[in-house]
This record gives structure tokens, sequence and C-alpha cells, in this order.
């Protein structure tokens, strides 16, 4: 693939960046919502596996884009959510920094 | 002739990189399908040379979606490769029991990914 095919595959995965923010934004916003919800010791069941798919699903793509920060970020909040009783209440403020970081991260790409 | 290659993912975003990426750095012909039962549907009516298969979806999952392509005479021979976000060793040695061709991890690269199914099939 020569420089200027490579360049049209960047325009054209910019442009589908743009596309998919919304759910990306969605995805960011189902997990600062369950970080709020668990730091107030109200995480619902629901709300639980919500952001656990959220996080598998950011996961998966961020780094698709470039965003390798925002793979290894949402794959550590996956490995906390996975656990069946909900993360270790210790970990509370770290949810909310993760979320805090993914939200910056899907809100600055250039 | 260009390969054809069905990409089954719930995830629209997934498949919609994942089909630009092998489009236009590969010159391959993409089908897309969003379920395990629309995969199968396309995949029986298609006949594509390969199927990159997601392991989590909701309803028939990958695995499922796997086996019934194995059973079915039309689809039986048709190569998968498994695409997961799973990172887990437990998780990897599960899919690989399976008999896929092979299991690709997300987030995957856009520039490589048609190398990486290439190197797979011998597509060399």
């Amino acid at each position: 693939m020569d420089a200027s095919e490579q360049a049209n595959l960047t325009e054209a995965l910019d442009r589908m960046w743009v596309q998919f923010l919304p759910q990306m934004r969605e995805r960011v916003a189902t997990l600062e919502t369950a970080a709020a919800a668990f730091t107030a010791g109200r995480l619902s069941l629901e709300q639980h596996v919500a952001a656990n798919a959220a996080a598998h699903k950011l996961a998966g793509i961020l780094g698709t884009f470039n965003l390798t920060r925002g793979t290894v970020l949402a794959r550590e909040l996956e490995i906390m959510y996975s656990r069946d009783d909900g993360p270790d209440p210790a970990l509370a403020e770290r949810l909310t920094e993760i979320a805090a970081e993914l939200h910056s991260i899907v809100e600055n790409r250039k | 002739m260009a390969h054809r290659i069905l990409i089954i993912d719930d995830e629209d975003d997934i498949r919609e990189v994942a089909a630009l990426s092998l489009e236009t750095v590969a010159g391959w012909e993409v089908q897309m399908a969003n379920s395990g039962a629309q995969g199968l549907a396309r995949a029986i009516e298609h006949q594509p040379d390969a199927i990159l298969l997601d392991v989590m979806m909701p309803g028939m999952d990958g695995p499922t979606t796997f086996r019934e392509l194995r059973k079915n005479p039309a689809t039986a021979r048709i190569p998968v490769l498994l695409l997961t976000a799973k990172v887990q060793a437990t998780d990897q040695r599960a899919f690989a029991d399976l008999g896929v061709e092979a299991v690709l991890f997300k987030p995957f690269d856009p520039l490589t990914l048609s190398t990486q199914i290439a190197n797979v099939l011998g597509w060399n």
C-alpha cells in the first residue's frame, strides 16, 4: 500500500470515527454513570451488566482508531466489572478516574 | 479474482471498519452480517472464501455460530477466523480448541488485518 492509499484509508477511518462517535460517547456515559452509582453504593445489576459490556466494546474498538491507551483503560474496567459480585469497593475511585480519562480520550481524538 | 470475506459481528463500528480495511487495503469483496443467524444465511447464500466471526454476540454467539456452520454441508468447509476482544489465556485456549483456522484479536490494526488473514489462509 503506497503513501497515498494509506492517507486515503486514514481519512476514511477519520470519517468513520465521526460516524461512530455518538456510540463511543454513549458507552463512556454508561461507564461514568456506573462509576457514580458504584461510588454512591447503588450500582444496580442492570448498570453493572451494561458497564461490563460498554468496557468490553470500547476495549475492542478504541485501539483500532489508534487510541491504544483507551483500550488499555477499558480493558482494566472490563476486568473490574467482570466480577459477578461487582467491582472491589476499594476500587471505586479508580472506576471514576478511568471513566473520566476515557471521556477525555474519546473527546480529544484528532 | 478478489477473495470474498463474510464478516459476522453485532457491533456496527467493528463491522464497518473491518470491511473498510479489507476492501481498501486488500481489495477483497466483503459481505456483512450483524448476527449469527444472519451470518449463517449469508454464508449459505454467498459461499464466501472465509468468514471473520465475532465471539461475543447476543443470541447465537460466535462458537455456536461456528458449530452451526460446520454442521451444514453448504458451509462446513469455509475457513473461519474468530475475532475477539477476550485476551485471557483460558478464553484463547477454549477458542482454539473449537477448530477454527485462527483467533484474531480486537483491537485490530486496519492496515494489517488483511495480511493477518492472508497469512493464516495461505493467500499470499
